[in-house]
C-alpha cells in the first residue's frame, strides 16, 4: 500500500508532449481513475508510474520516495494490460504465479498463495487452462490474478475490461471495486469511458491533450465540472451547449437566446465576475424536463425532431432556432416528431461556461 | 464462419488446366525423385549389377533394375576403411555449432532491432542484409587470406566461424520479424511482475520457437550441403561429408558404389529432420505465427 505522488511530470514523445506539468496525489488506499480520451496522455502516465517509460522531468514518489530512476521490477507495483498481456505458452496457474517464481518464493507457498487468489475471481476450475482455451472475462480476471496475487503496493489498471461485451463490463465493474476496497490495496485505473470512472473511482484526473483538466471526486466532476471540456465528456448522454448572451434585467440577471430567457439564481449571478457577454450554457439532459403544454414560468420553446425510446427512459430530441439538444424524459412522454413542446430547466444544475477559455463560472 | 475454400466454377479451360497439372507433376515427380531412387538402390548394388541397363526402347527390361542382392558393403566400407563416422561428425559439429552460435547472437540482435529505436536502426539493418547479398564465391578469397592468417583453416572452429558469418544475417533478418509480431505488454508484463529485461527476453522466446525452429533447419541444411566453405576453408582437418564424398571421385577409380551410400548418409539426416520438423517450418516460415 502506498501513497502515490506525482509532481510536475511530463512525457516527451520527441518534441510532442503527451503529458504536461501534471500533479496528482493518490492517498494510500484509494482508487484513482485517470480518465480521458485516447491519446490524452493517460496510458503515458499510467506506463511512468510502472517504469515502462522514462519520465521526461518531474517526479514521481511512493510514499514520498522517488521511484524515477528504479526500474520496474523494484517499484513492486503489479499491472493488468487492456490486452491482458498473458503468456500464452503457460497455463493459467504457471502465469499467476510468474511473479511469485520471479521473487523465488517456495512452491508451497505459491501454490497456497495462487489458489486463494483465483479462489476470491472464481477462476480456480480453470488452473490447468491455457490463455487461448479462455473466454475474455476469464483471460481478464487471470490478468487480475496475477497482479492481486503478489500483494504489490500499487495496482496499475489499464483499461482492463474495454474489450468485454458490454453486460460482462457491467458486471466486472462491480467486481473490481469490491476488490479493490477488499484488498485495501491503492488503484490507479486508466479508462476512456467515464461511467466506468464515475462508478469505481474514489478520485478521478480528467485528462485532455496531456494537461490535467480536472482531479476531484466523481460527484465534484459530474455536478461541477471545471470547463466545457469535462462537462462535454463527462457523463452520457453528453451534456447540451447553446450559445446565449448575459442580460442585464432590473435586479436579476438573465440568460437570453432566440427561443428563450431564464433568470440566473442569485447565487449564481453572483459568481459572474467582469463584463460577459456571450456564453456557453450547458445543461444535461436530465436536468430538462419537457411537456407538450407550456408550463408556469421561462420555459424553452421548440420542436420535437426525434424520440428514442430506451427501455426505461426516453431521449427526445429537440430542435431550437440553430441547435439541438437533448432531454432525458420517461416513456410517458407522449410527443410526437414535429410537435411543439416546451422544457424547462432545473437551474441547480446548469452550468455557464466562458465562450473563449471554457472555464466554467458555475 | 465462413467456408475457407476457393470457389471454383468448371469450364473447358480449368479441366484442360487440371489435365495439363496432372501430367506436369507427374513429370516433375519423376524428374525429382528418380536420381533419387536410383542412389538408394544403386547403393545396395555391387558395381555389376548397378550398371546393367536395360536396352533403350526395352520397356519390359526395366525389372532388372530391380533385380539384384542387397549389399551393404559400400557402407561397411565408407565408414570402416573411410573414416565416414568422423566426416559426419565435423559435417554435425559444423552445421549444429553455427546454427546454435547464429541463434543465440542472432535472437538478441533481433529483439533489439525489433524493440529498441536508436540513429542508424534502418540502415544496420540494411547493412546486416546486404552481407547476404555477394555471393559466397566472391568472398572466398578475401575470407580465406584472413583465416588463414587466424590459423583457422582446417578447423572445426574456422569452419564454424565461416557458416555462422553467413548463418547470422540471415537470422537476425528472420528472427526479427517473428519478434515483430510478439506483443510488447507480454514483456512489460514480465518486467513489472519483476523481471529485468533480460529475463523478459528470455521469456518471450517460447512465443518465437517456430522461428527459431525454421531458421536452425535452415541454418544446418546450409551448413551441412555446403561444398564451397568445407572444401576451401575446412579442408584437411574439418573434413565434411560433402567433401569426403568428392574425393571418393579419384582419376583413376571413380568409387560409384561408395559414392552412392556417401550420398544417402549425407541425404538422409537431412530428410529426417525435415520430416519431423515439418510443421515447425511451415508455420515458421508463413510468418506471424505468433498468435497473442
Amino acid at each position: 500500500m502506498a501513497t502515490v505522488t506525482i509532481n510536475n511530470v511530463w512525457k516527451y514523445y520527441g518534441d510532442t508532449p503527451a503529458v504536461r506539468d501534471l500533479n496528482i496525489e493518490c492517498t494510500d488506499g484509494s482508487f484513482v481513475s485517470i480518465l480521458g480520451p485516447s491519446g490524452c496522455g493517460k496510458s503515458s502516465t499510467m506506463r511512468m508510474i510502472a517504469g515502462l517509460e522514462h519520465i521526461s522531468a518531474g517526479e514521481i514518489l511512493f510514499d514520498g520516495a522517488r521511484i524515477n530512476d528504479l526500474p520496474p521490477k523494484d517499484r513492486d507495483v503489479a499491472m493488468v494490460f487492456e490486452n491482458y498481456a498473458l503468456y500464452p505458452h503457460k497455463s493459467v496457474f504457471e502465469n499467476i504465479a510468474n511473479p511469485l517464481r520471479l521473487r523465488g518464493m517456495d512452491a508451497a507457498r505459491i501454490k497456497e498463495r495462487v489458489e486463494s487468489a483465483t479462489k476470491l475471481l472464481e477462476i480456480d476450475h480453470l488452473l490447468n487452462r491455457r490463455p487461448q482455451e479462455l473466454s475474455g472475462g476469464q483471460k481478464q480476471r487471470v490478468a487480475i490474478g496475477r497482479a492481486i496475487v503478489r500483494e504489490p503496493k500499487l495496482f496499475l489498471f489499464d483499461e482492463p475490461i474495454a474489450h468485454l461485451d458490454a453486460k460482462l463490463r457491467a458486471h466486472m465493474r462491480g467486481e473490481i471495486k469490491h476488490l479493490q476496497r477488499a484488498l485495501g490495496t491503492t488503484m490507479i485505473y486508466v479508462t476512456h469511458d467515464q461511467l466506468e470512472a464515475l462508478s469505481m473511482a474514489d478520485m478521478i484526473a480528467v485528462m485532455h491533450d496531456g494537461e490535467l483538466q480536472q482531479w476531484g471526486t466523481p460527484r465534484e466532476v459530474f455536478n461541477h465540472p471545471v470547463n466545457a471540456w469535462v462537462a462535454g465528456f463527462v457523463g452520457e448522454p453528453a451534456m447540451n451547449f447553446l450559445s446565449a448572451e448575459l442580460r442585464q434585467d432590473g435586479g436579476a440577471v438573465q440568460l437570453a437566446h432566440p427561443d428563450f430567457a431564464i433568470p440566473l439564481l442569485p447565487a449564481q449571478a453572483a459568481l459572474l465576475t467582469g463584463e460577459v457577454r456571450t456564453v456557453r450554457m450547458g445543461v444535461r439532459p436530465d436536468a430538462l424536463s419537457i411537456d407538450t403544454v407550456a408550463p408556469e414560468g421561462p420555459s424553452i420553446r421548440g420542436n420535437i425532431y426525434v424520440t428514442e425510446l430506451l427501455g426505461g427512459d426516453m431521449l427526445v430530441d429537440v430542435q431550437l432556432t440553430g441547435a439541438r439538444i437533448r432531454v432525458k424524459t420517461g416513456t410517458e412522454f407522449a410527443g410526437q416528431a414535429g410537435d411543439t413542446c416546451f422544457m424547462t430547466v432545473n437551474r441547480e444544475k446548469w452550468h455557464i461556461f466562458d465562450m473563449e477559455t471554457g472555464n466554467a463560472w458555475f | 464462419m465462413a467456408s475457407r475454400d476457393v470457389v471454383q466454377y468448371r469450364s473447358p479451360l480449368t479441366t484442360a488446366f487440371k489435365v495439363f497439372s496432372v501430367i506436369f507433376l507427374t513429370l516433375y515427380l519423376i524428374w525429382t525423385l528418380l536420381p533419387i531412387f536410383v542412389m538408394f538402390v544403386s547403393s545396395f548394388k555391387d558395381l555389376l549389377e548397378a550398371f546393367s541397363i536395360p536396352e533403350v526402347g526395352d520397356w519390359a527390361g526395366a525389372t532388372v533394375f530391380f533385380e539384384f542382392t542387397p549389399t551393404v558393403t559400400h557402407y561397411v566400407s565408407l565408414f570402416r576403411d573411410g573414416n565416414f563416422g568422423t566426416y559426419m561428425a565435423n559435417s554435425l559439429i559444423a552445421a549444429g555449432g553455427s546454427a546454435l552460435i547464429a541463434v543465440i547472437f542472432g535472437s538478441m540482435a533481433a529483439y533489439s532491432l525489433s524493440r529498441v529505436e536508436f540513429r542508424g536502426k534502418k540502415d544496420l539493418f540494411f547493412w546486416i542484409i546486404s552481407t547476404r547479398m555477394a555471393p559466397v564465391v566472391a568472398v572466398m578469397v578475401p575470407l580465406y587470406a584472413i583465416f588463414r592468417s587466424l590459423d583457422l583453416v582446417g578447423t572445426l572452429p574456422g569452419l564454424i566461424l565461416a557458416y555462422t558469418t553467413f548463418n547470422l544475417p540471415f537470422a537476425i533478418w528472420i528472427l526479427k520479424g517473428f519478434f515483430d509480431n510478439v506483443p510488447y505488454s507480454i514483456e512489460e508484463a514480465q518486467m513489472v511482475d519483476g523481471s529485468t529485461r533480460f529475463q523478459a527476453f528470455l521469456s518471450i522466446l517460447p512465443l518465437v520457437a517456430p522461428g527459431i525452429g525454421a531458421f536452425v533447419v535452415l541454418c544446418i541444411l546450409f551448413a551441412w550441403n555446403d561444398f564451397l566453405f568445407a572444401a576451401i576453408i575446412g579442408s584437411g582437418g574439418a573434413k565434411t561429408l560433402p567433401v569426403a564424398t568428392r574425393e571418393l571421385v579419384q582419376p583413376q577409380n571413380i568409387q560409384w558404389g561408395a559414392i552412392m551410400a556417401a550420398g544417402v548418409v549425407t541425404t538422409l539426416p537431412m530428410m529426417m529432420l525435415g520430416l519431423v520438423i515439418r510443421k515447425y517450418l511451415v508455420t515458421g516460415l508463413t510468418m506471424g505465427a505468433v498468435k497473442e
